[in-house]
């Protein structure tokens, strides 16, 4: 018996082997939903197409496989532009499946009809219209080879109402062509030995596309071999752990002063999937300005895009560090480097009565060292990516390239379902959290264990923050002060609250975080005027960093 | 800087709107474009003159080589040195 394109879907996805999909239903995408219905694949509601997307975005960086998330035509597709950019930037898999109308009334300004394939153009890997349903499981199973092989990234499928409803004539059969395989050239092989054999100052700087090479342990071993410093991005970040030795911190803008003067100094720098962010170097003529530059990569488009590659390894991760020489005569380097680690630790004992959320957090991944952070996007993101301590990447779930506030709740909720029984804190802020607070709904649906742990200070800190140190303090937009009461808001989701104020709250807040079953939200009111620090002012280099000013 | 590149690309739904918009977002203005439809062989030729203040031509092409419809591109120009980005920090 022949199949309907919907069920065609449905059984394509269950050959990808998935188990969870994000989504809400609409007229367009009706089929598919139908189908699911006599399918073992559980499908999870959202309460907005955007929370859909970021959920399944957390839940692929945590699984390492592709997720799904999906949506009706128009204000569904729409809706899950957000987090198609979100994966898009940070090259997290995705396959994202929109219904559209009918094929016969596309470009007609039907109802619910806009050109989401259009829309999405620039911020997909790739993206697929499906005309005739026997091209259904060729496209699914095309889309998620897509998504995930090389640099991942999200892919969209555009399902007409039609082409779901239809029932194709032949049985459709597909061929998968074979995954390629690259390894790094093996002259520029020799050239990165070589600079390695002669630098007197190497530094490994490390990103997100270690953890999604799936070279966490290789990356380990070199970096242990070859005792070289070590400085990560916000999304490379557990790539080793926080307290090894070798560790300097994250770079960038909001980084650590030893790792960007150990960058600064340094005479070669071994950059292994990371791609000179803007945040991460400053200005990019005073970024590493004495280092030669060797450039691991799985994407050739990003070897000498902002910056020279001396040698260019593309191609698995694995093969090129494993080539690289561990021998190295570095010692002096290496006393400098620690010493500047010792001297800019970072320091406590802040001075008041305020909850110090710095302290917060590293007492939080004290007391709790397998738990995975979901953050979202502020001045918590930034103390979260300084003072928490993480063994792994898949620990650190952070919205790095786009920023998107509203990350959080939804990647908490991804990273519960992607791991059962997992310990999850998604860290928010008082004005992110507002952007998918319906999601506090689908904690309560699906009795998910996510514990929230919301930083408020009555205000859009890191705005406000920009706007005292490079807009004369010409606040503009940033007072939340008449915020809701955000513990009565969460009990009305039906996810129990309480509430801190004072430093000496913060050891039992954590505790209850740390024991309690099930959902809750702790809610922590913190001094309306923290900074973070310290901080390169942006289009400076990042030898100038501003510290606190003085209160 | 001008340049003349030469690729071919799958005739798909959304192919040749993909390429353009890759190219101007990467900061290249198109000058000239011939495209040829084959369509025994499902394929388009396409030949485009661009130009660009100040991105590399190089990383330009390794771009569109990305894209999932783009079976070919060749830079038919000279290399030239590598242009210089002025501005690395966009707010």
């Amino acid at each position: 018996m022949s199949s309907k394109g919907a069920e065609l879907v449905v059984r394509a996805l269950e050959q990808q082997g998935v188990e969870h999909i994000f989504g809400y239903p609409g007229g367009a995408i009706m089929p598919v939903y139908d189908a699911l219905l006599n399918s073992p694949i559980k499908h999870i509601l959202a309460r907005h197409e955007q929370g859909a997307a970021l959920a399944a975005d957390a839940y692929a960086r945590v699984t390492g496989r592709p997720a799904v998330c999906m949506a009706t035509s128009g204000p569904g597709a729409t809706n899950l532009v957000t987090g198609i950019a979100n994966a898009f930037m940070d090259s997290v898999p995705l396959v994202v499946i929109t219904g559209q109308v009918p094929t016969v009334v596309m470009g007609t300004d039907a109802f619910q009809e806009v050109d989401v394939f259009g829309i999405t153009m620039p911020i997909v890997k790739h993206s697929f219209i499906i005309r005739r349903a026997e091209d259904i499981p060729r496209t699914i199973a095309q889309a998620f080879q897509i998504a995930a092989e090389g640099r991942p990234g999200p892919v969209l499928v555009d399902l007409p109402k039609d082409i779901s409803n239809a029932v194709p004539g032949a049985t459709p059969i597909f061929e998968m062509r074979r995954s390629q395989h690259d390894s790094p050239d093996p002259a520029q092989l020799e050239i990165a030995r070589e600079l390695i054999r002669n630098a007197k100052r190497p530094v490994l700087y490390g990103g997100g596309g270690i953890p999604m090479a799936g070279a966490v342990d290789a990356f380990r071993a070199y970096a242990r071999a070859s005792n070289i410093p070590v400085v990560l991005t916000l999304k490379g970040l557990g790539s080793v752990p926080t307290r090894d030795e070798n560790f300097l911190g994250m770079l960038g803008m909001h980084g650590n002063r030893a790792a960007n003067q150990a960058i600064q100094e340094s005479d070669l720098l071994i950059c292994i999937g990371a791609r000179f962010d803007d945040r991460a170097t400053g200005r990019l003529d005073g970024f590493a300005p004495k280092a030669k530059v060797i450039h691991m990569d799985a994407d050739p488009s990003e070897i000498n895009k902002l910056r020279h590659a001396d040698a260019g390894l593309l191609g698995d991760l694995l093969e090129s560090l494993a080539a690289m020489p561990t021998e190295l005569s570095i010692e002096p380097w290496r006393r400098w480097c620690a010493e500047r680690k010792a001297e800019h630790a970072w320091r406590y004992d802040a001075p008041g009565d305020y909850i110090y959320v710095p302290d917060m957090l590293r007492r939080l991944t004290d007391a709790a060292p397998d738990v995975t952070i979901a953050c979202d996007v502020g001045q918590h993101q930034m103390w979260v990516a300084q003072h928490c301590h993480f063994d792994r990447p898949e620990q650190h779930l952070t919205s790095a390239g786009l920023g998107t506030m509203g990350y959080g709740v939804p990647a908490g909720i991804g990273a519960c379902l992607a791991r059962p029984g997992a310990r999850v804190v998604t860290v928010s802020g008082d004005g992110s959290i507002m952007m998918n607070i319906q999601e506090l709904a689908t904690i309560k649906r699906y009795g998910l264990d996510l514990k929230i742990l919301l930083v408020d200070n009555s205000s859009l800190g890191m705005v406000r923050q920009w706007q005292q140190l490079f807009h004369q303090e010409r606040y503009s937009e940033v007072d939340l002060s008449d915020n809701p009461d955000f513990v009565e808001v969460a009990k009305s989701f039906g996810v129990p609250g309480f509430r801190i104020t004072r430093r000496d709250e913060v050891d039992g807040a954590i505790r209850r975080l740390v024991e309690t079953e099930g959902p809750l939200l702790a809610h922590v009111c913190i001094d309306p005027k923290s900074n973070v620090w310290p901080l390169v002012p942006p289009g400076q280099s990042n030898d100038v960093m501003m510290e606190e000013l003085s209160a | 800087m001008n340049h003349t590149l030469r690729m071919t690309i799958h005739k798909v739904e959304g192919a040749i709107i993909r390429l353009l918009g890759l190219i101007e977002r990467r900061g290249f203005s198109v000058t000239e474009m011939n495209a040829l439809a084959d369509e025994a062989a499902q394929r388009v030729e396409i030949t485009m003159h661009v130009s660009s203040a100040g991105r590399s031509i190089e990383t330009l092409a390794k771009q569109i080589e990305k894209l999932y419809d783009v079976h070919s591109v060749a830079c038919l120009t000279a290399a030239e040195p590598r242009p210089v980005l002025k501005e690395s920090v966009a707010c």
